[in-house]
């Protein structure tokens, strides 16, 4: 760890994809390595369905159901810090176009088919709004969005199935109004930016910070990842280093396109919430 | 139900300070160090960050109960550095490192850029190249 306070952490990305980015993360330690991980899963904001009021539901689906899946649907939430505010801290009423994105969905099956509802049938929808509803203090940030957000991802786009909500048959309909509100995973899930973040470190276990059970002999046992790859396989006569810190932190993080992994991963330094927050608390007790 | 609203995880409320240093009486140049608001992830980095200082004796940190969000940090110094000083350096070296990896990560993405990795620039900042489809437009839930 002290070696490691004056060395500057180095990064190596070995994949990024549309919807993913693999790296490596060195110089850092295994408590900061892991507070990245979990501020990429929980303490990104994004945009989810937040509340949704049925108008017509004759589906097979109760509505609760339908409310929980409509929710986890991935929204377009790029530079979501400055395109929306938490409705918590506007001034409006219950909801207004700077704390919500009005959404809805209006489809019927007159057709002897099924008929199956998706993402792609959500609309942007204003008079989701109270018409007599005065929105919050003026703010910029309907000029900060790019034109799709808080559009369900991959909407109009051939190359990516939509989300299936519901199925149904000649006779049924489904009608409802939603909010999508900003948030944090920590709140619900559904606002986590995240599908996944692989973390891995030590892919040869040198550092004994686990245990593999066995039949006969572990390494035969137990396969090696992909990052073992990448460090030298420990020797037999190797005496066991208990100094030894984990130095290298393979990463893979997965979105769900609600945040590209470009955005996700540089938000993460950006973080206000966490160091700084502690810094500037520390200073204004000391003063 | 009784779960406690999980904004309240999160959300400083009114009037709350979010950092509260409670000197300790009984031993010397320690202090226990209460964050409010915060978790594991910035307890943890804190710690571990602070046991790399070499005037600090002692640092540890406990989140008391799942249920409550605050967590509880003791620092002992051997006294060249009061526990809230090393607090603070502690902090700014770690903002320093997180300024330092802002701007790896942004060295290592254009080049990434440059390769032609990138076909085009999403309006999200993901380049769009490959991405999951299922065939024939279909899913799993498809049987």
């Amino acid at each position: 760890m002290q070696a490691n306070a004056e060395l500057e952490p180095s990064v190596h990305i070995r994949e990024l994809k549309k919807d993913r980015v693999n790296f490596v993360l060195e110089n850092v330690d295994l408590a900061f390595a892991n507070s990245l991980r979990r501020v990429m899963m929980a303490d990104l904001p994004t945009v989810a369905i937040d509340t949704v009021e049925v108008v017509s539901n004759t589906t097979v689906l109760p509505d609760e159901f339908i409310a929980h899946r409509l929710g986890m649907i991935p929204l377009v939430s790029a530079n979501c810090d400055e395109a929306i505010r938490e409705t918590r801290e506007c001034t409006c009423d219950t909801a207004c176009e700077y704390c919500a994105i009005p959404l809805s969905l209006n489809v019927a099956c007159h057709d002897s088919r099924t008929l199956d509802i998706t993402s792609n049938h959500l609309q942007y929808d204003p008079s989701v709004f109270n018409p007599q509803q005065e929105s919050g203090a003026e703010g910029e940030e309907l000029t900060k969005r790019v034109d799709n957000f808080g559009h369900p991802v991959g909407k109009n786009d051939p190359s990516l199935p939509p989300v299936l909500i519901a199925k149904i048959r000649k006779g049924q309909e489904l009608k409802v109004r939603c909010l999508a509100k900003r948030g944090l995973a920590k709140e619900h899930a559904k606002w986590s930016p995240c599908s996944a973040v692989a973390f891995e470190y030590d892919p040869h276990n040198k550092l004994r910070h686990t245990t593999y059970w066995y039949e006969t002999d572990p390494r035969a046992e137990w396969p090696l990842s992909d990052n073992a790859r990448e460090e030298e396989p420990p020797r037999d006569d190797e005496p066991f280093d208990f100094n030894a810190k984990p130095q290298r932190f393979y990463f893979e993080v997965e979105t769900d396109g609600s945040l590209g992994p470009q955005e996700v991963v540089m938000k993460v330094s950006k973080h206000p919430s966490a160091s700084c927050h502690c810094a500037e608390s520390l200073e204004f007790i000391n003063m | 139900m009784n779960a406690p609203n999980r904004s309240e995880l999160f959300v400083l409320e009114d009037g709350e300070k979010a950092v509260e240093i409670i000197e300790d009486t009984k031993i010397p140049n320690a202090a226990t160090i209460k964050v409010v608001k915060q978790d594991h992830t910035l307890a943890n980095m804190l710690r571990s960050q602070l046991l790399a200082t070499p005037s600090v004796l002692f640092a540890g940190y406990k989140v008391p109960h799942p249920l409550q969000p605050y967590f509880i940090l003791k620092i002992q110094t051997d006294g060249t550095i009061t526990p809230a000083d090393v607090l603070q350096q502690a902090c700014s070296k770690l903002i320093g490192t997180l300024t330092a990896l802002e701007a790896k990560f942004k060295r290592e993405f254009s080049f990434k850029d440059v390769e032609g990795a990138v076909v085009s620039e999403d309006p999200y900042g993901g380049p769009s190249t490959g991405g999951p489809t299922w065939a024939g437009g279909r899913d799993y839930l498809d049987f």
